[in-house]
């Protein structure tokens, strides 16, 4: 009984070290942005790696979330003689939710996970310390810019993810099951509002890419430097970043959308 | 005598509830090299970190060129390392980019030469240590000398007037030792620097090193020139420096009795 409590007291501050940890890593983070944004630079390589690298999987889950969405959406639109609706179904799914959700959760797997290896063995190696003890800071020249990266790339991607999904539908619905392509496109346009559905479902992917890129250096710059260490740090990434995405879309779509 | 580059007064230093440093005085003499040795565990590696400013004592004082560490500031920390080059026990390098490039990181950070120069700059300190040949090859294809080598090149780019070497023979084979130990020793008399090695390799330490401190649970056990140390009357120097099994180091870790420990298991009873 006492050990169970004595576990459990330590669990919990441990955590809340590691949440103070985390804070101050952002602020950390924070301080040098400033002079990362005079050398750009470093964050386009970044933004190579971070943001060009992960558009094959964006692009493919994309076309197939759209497409799943078209069939799944017909066969419920058409009992209902409704399948003119079904470009705005798609598209506001996609729009709203799947598009900032699913590249999120998309982008933890392959960008987040890379991120969080490549930090973690970069102290594991003493990469970073080497670094310090050149005079350079490793915060400014190797997170900042990655982080960056993360923030502008993700909503870049959920864009992509939407406008692919949406033809993805367009292609099950109107090209193989038959929807009127006029009635697909026109009730898209009346329906789908930029200010209301679009610029919320930005809002999302951005705050999704602060989370997310936070999280994968966090989480590699605080690992224990070895291989275990590493290896676990790469799975917590890949978990929390999940697990914060799902959960704040939740609050961000309860305050958008929960009027 | 002139001033210290370093000098450690009453240093004490802690990971966690394991006691490193218990008032550890060290003075280092410029333009020499001192040697810093002791068995594995001693916290080596952790006093070149706090001469670094990479770790922060408990208590005591640190002084490197008249500038407490203890206390700088980040900014007057980074200031003060672009004056000291260190050789990581791994090497460190950055492993996405070439050796050249490596060797001109610190450069291109620090300073806004041209690029001919920094290209110039950069050969001439491969050439130093014999790896102009090696300049477009990716550390992961370097063997561990060679790494060292490269890293040793990184070092001394930026021309710092004290290097600090953690364990730069740990691992090496005798030819790469070899170069090792006559590239500490010339670098530091060509360039002027002061050079603090930590070691536990004693004879290779021993041919270069002009001081020597002996450390041992978290004190400074003895100190003095290399010859001098030989004939030590302290019985545990002289263990260590003779590497002998058994001495004031017990060659068994303390244990309870043996004969005790077996019968425990009831099979001799």
């Amino acid at each position: 009984m006492l050990n169970t409590l004595q576990n459990l007291g330590k669990a919990t501050l441990g955590f809340f070290q590691r949440l103070g940890r985390g804070h101050l890593f952002l602020l950390q983070m924070f301080a040098t942005i400033p002079g990362v944004l005079m050398r750009p630079r470093l964050v386009l390589t970044q933004l190579y790696t971070v943001g060009v690298l992960t558009l094959l999987i964006i692009l493919v889950s994309g076309l197939f979330v759209g497409m799943v969405m078209g069939l799944q959406g017909y066969n419920t639109l058409v009992d209902f003689g409704a399948e003119d609706s079904l470009g705005v179904m798609v598209a506001l799914s996609l729009v709203r939710e799947l598009g900032p959700v699913v590249a999120a959760l998309l982008f933890a797997g392959r960008a987040g996970s890379a991120l969080t290896a490549e930090i973690g063995l970069m102290k594991a190696t003493e990469q970073l310390s080497g670094m310090e003890m050149m005079a350079v800071d490793p915060v400014q020249r190797v997170i900042a810019p990655r982080f960056l990266a993360s923030f502008i790339s993700l909503p870049l991607l959920a864009a992509i993810f939407s406008a692919i999904g949406v033809y993805g539908g367009y292609f099950v619905g109107v090209d193989l099951l038959g929807v009127d392509e006029g009635a697909f496109w026109a009730q898209m346009q009346d329906k789908v509002d930029l200010h209301g559905d679009v610029y919320n479902g930005v809002i999302k992917s951005i705050v999704f890419g602060f989370v997310a890129g936070w999280i994968a250096l966090f989480e590699g710059y605080d690992a224990v430097p070895t291989a275990a260490g590493v290896s676990r740090a790469t799975t917590r990434t890949v978990v929390h970043t999940s697990l914060a995405v799902l959960g704040l879309d939740f609050v961000l779509t309860a305050l958008m959308f929960g009027d | 005598m002139t001033e210290p580059v370093v000098q450690i007064r009453d240093l004490h230093f802690a990971h966690g509830e394991r006691v490193i440093f218990d008032g550890v005085d060290l003075d280092i003499a410029p333009g020499g090299i001192t040697a810093i040795m002791g068995p594995s565990g001693t916290g080596k590696t952790t006093l070149l970190k706090l001469i670094g400013g990479q770790l922060r004592p408990l208590s005591g004082s640190i002084r490197v060129y008249g500038e407490e560490v203890t206390t700088l500031s980040r900014k007057g920390l980074y200031q003060l390392r672009k004056r000291m080059g260190m050789l990581f026990q791994s090497g460190a390098l950055l492993t996405d980019i070439d050796v050249f490039e490596n060797v001109a990181y610190p450069i291109r950070e620090h300073t806004r030469l041209p690029k001919p120069l920094v290209r110039d700059l950069v050969l001439m300190k491969l050439q130093a240590v014999g790896l102009r040949g090696a300049s477009t090859m990716m550390p992961s294809e370097l063997s561990g000398g060679m790494a060292r080598r490269v890293a040793l090149a990184r070092a001394i780019a930026l021309d710092p007037s004290m290097v600090m070497y953690d364990e730069p023979f740990t691992g090496q084979d005798p030819i790469s030792m070899g170069v090792l130990v006559k590239l500490i020793r010339e670098l530091n008399d060509a360039l002027g620097l002061t050079s603090i090695v930590v070691s536990h390799d004693v004879r290779e330490t021993a041919t270069i090193a002009d001081y020597i401190y002996l450390l041992s649970q978290g004190k400074v056990v003895e100190h003095g020139k290399p010859e001098a140390l030989q004939d030590s009357s302290l019985e545990w120097s002289r263990q260590f420096l003779e590497g002998r099994p058994d001495g004031p180091v017990a060659f068994h870790y303390p244990a309870p009795d043996f004969r005790d420990d077996l019968l425990r298991g009831g099979l001799l009873k």
